[in-house]
């Protein structure tokens, strides 16, 4: 009998009241190790609350969220963040060079840190980028370069859960489906969990895995990509798709 | 060559609003809108100094360590009111830090400058405590206004910044030191500018004092160079005590930005 699968994130009915207005209700999610999931659903559906949930930059109301075996409440939220990185809709870029950018993350835990140059080539190699740009000047790339950096400078932390919200909302269509391409190319070369909000389905069903589609703070579709855009099996999950996908072709 | 002082009479102090009355009439003859605010200010200049005059006059003649202890404590509280009140969300706790800050501050400056450097007798020598101090208060009130508010501002505006270093893993208090340090650059700004271009574009005010009530020139410039030097420990001991702890109010134990500290 084939063992179950090792989770790495779990949520157990996790809710996110904010100012009297509920974010999350009640949603109890598995993130199995090495999967990739896109988390779709209309603005407002809670998708960038969940995923700040994941990375611990919010706690929740009620319910509990677990890193494989341990309860978050429970870690330290530094090293739990090394370990869940999180990567931002908009790409947000410190002054210097790319490579004082990757530089970043060791050296918060120790100021002097040089990590190695061929982990800091690497790191960019593995978001799509040339691994020779270390010394250009981060703050003159162009938006897509700067969401990669990002994305390298999360892997920098050697992190086996990477959160990217909505990565491609700044960038051109081409980018856009370029950067989901690196992605998918990350997750075969490593095994980390990738979980990814997105507002096109386009850019979920390019990227495999598993969809989960929140409404109103609930989840309300979970299933395989391939299944999810062949036939919804939800009358919910239908009618976004339709919705977005009509929305897309006029 | 001793010049004798010159006790300006009630009458010619009355004259010189006259001096305050053509500054209102340009007002009025450029349309500024400032006259009233003007001949209230002037209003304002007169009653107060007229009534600290009386309490200095008292606070002389009783020459009593718990009263002057008193007035101090009522110029840091004043003091923490304002820098509070100059807020966006002016809160008790915001008062108290302030006034914990501008007291250790100030309080280390005025044991430093009256006990180690000029060995002041009695300690509480109201004629060198009240005027350092107030000059010292004054100036550190300043800077503390200045740090609290460029620390919200950096806060607020560098947001995203700051989530992205804790999502790498950095602890509140390194996600928020590029604030940090622009407060207290900030609040460091006015004494640093006055210590530059003192004696070339500007004579200070308690020189200027002191000229006018008889000292000599050296010793109101030794009192001077002391009182600057005060006010840029002063500020810097508060302004760095001060963006450190309220830095933390920003931030949960589980260092997550606080919704409620950035809320409008």
């Amino acid at each position: 009998m084939p063992s179950p699968p090792q989770l790495a994130i779990r949520l157990e009915r996790v809710g996110v009241t904010k100012r009297e207005r509920v974010l999350l209700h009640d949603v109890s999610l598995a993130f199995e190790a090495a999967g990739a999931y896109s988390i779709l659903g209309p603005s407002g559906a809670g998708k960038t609350t969940l995923l700040r949930l994941l990375n611990r930059l919010e706690e929740p109301s009620t319910g509990s969220l677990w890193f494989q075996d341990t309860p978050y409440a429970e870690m330290s939220p530094l090293s739990l963040r090394r370990r869940v990185a999180m990567v931002f809709q908009v790409p947000v870029i410190f002054s210097g060079t790319v490579r004082a950018n990757l530089c970043l993350a060791a050296q918060l835990e120790r100021r002097d840190a040089q990590p190695d140059p061929d982990e800091l080539s690497g790191a960019l190699e593995a978001a799509g980028l040339d691994g020779g740009m270390l010394e250009r000047g981060a703050a003159a790339l162009s938006v897509g370069e700067k969401q990669r950096v990002c994305i390298a400078r999360a892997l920098m932390t050697q992190p086996e859960v990477l959160l990217l919200d909505e990565p491609t909302a700044p960038l051109d269509p081409t980018a856009a489906r370029r950067l989901i391409e690196s992605v998918v190319r990350l997750r075969e070369l490593t095994r980390l969990t990738v979980v990814m909000v997105s507002h096109q389905p386009e850019h979920a069903q390019s990227f495999g895995g598993q969809v989960i589609v929140l409404a109103d703070g609930r989840v309300v579709e979970q299933t395989e990509a391939a299944q999810f855009f062949r036939a919804p099996t939800t009358q919910q999950g239908r009618s976004y798709l339709d919705r977005t996908l009509s929305g897309t072709r006029s | 060559m001793s010049t004798p002082l010159i006790d300006p009479s009630w009458l010619q102090l009355l004259a010189s609003a006259g001096l305050v009355l053509v500054a209102i009439g340009l007002s009025a003859a450029r349309s500024l809108g400032l006259e009233r605010d003007l001949g209230v200010a002037a209003l304002r200049t007169f009653v107060q100094l007229l009534a600290i005059g009386y309490i200095l006059g008292f606070v002389f003649a009783t020459d009593h360590p718990a009263i002057i202890a008193g007035i101090l404590l009522v110029m840091l509280g004043v003091g923490a009111w304002t820098v509070a009140g100059r807020q966006r969300r002016p809160t008790a706790g915001l008062r108290l830090l302030v006034l914990m800050c501008l007291s250790t501050g100030c309080g280390l400056t005025l044991v430093l400058a009256t006990e180690v450097i000029l060995r002041v007798q009695p300690w509480y020598n109201p004629y060198y405590v009240i005027p350092l101090m107030g000059m010292v208060i004054g100036n550190s009130v300043n800077s503390a206004t200045l740090a609290v508010e460029r620390l919200d501002s950096d806060l607020r505006g560098g947001r995203e910044q700051v989530e992205a270093l804790l999502a790498l893993g950095a602890s509140s208090r390194q996600a928020a030191a590029g604030a940090m340090r622009g407060a207290m650059r900030a609040a460091m700004i006015p004494i640093t500018n006055s210590m530059m271009v003192v004696g070339l574009v500007s004579l200070p005010g308690m020189m200027t004092g002191q000229i006018l009530g008889g000292s000599t020139p050296w010793v109101a410039i030794k009192y001077q160079v002391l009182v600057m030097y005060m006010i840029a420990f002063s500020s810097a001991v508060t302004s760095f005590m001060l963006t450190a702890l309220r830095a933390r109010s920003y931030f949960t134990a589980a260092h997550q930005l606080r919704e409620d500290a950035l809320a409008d």
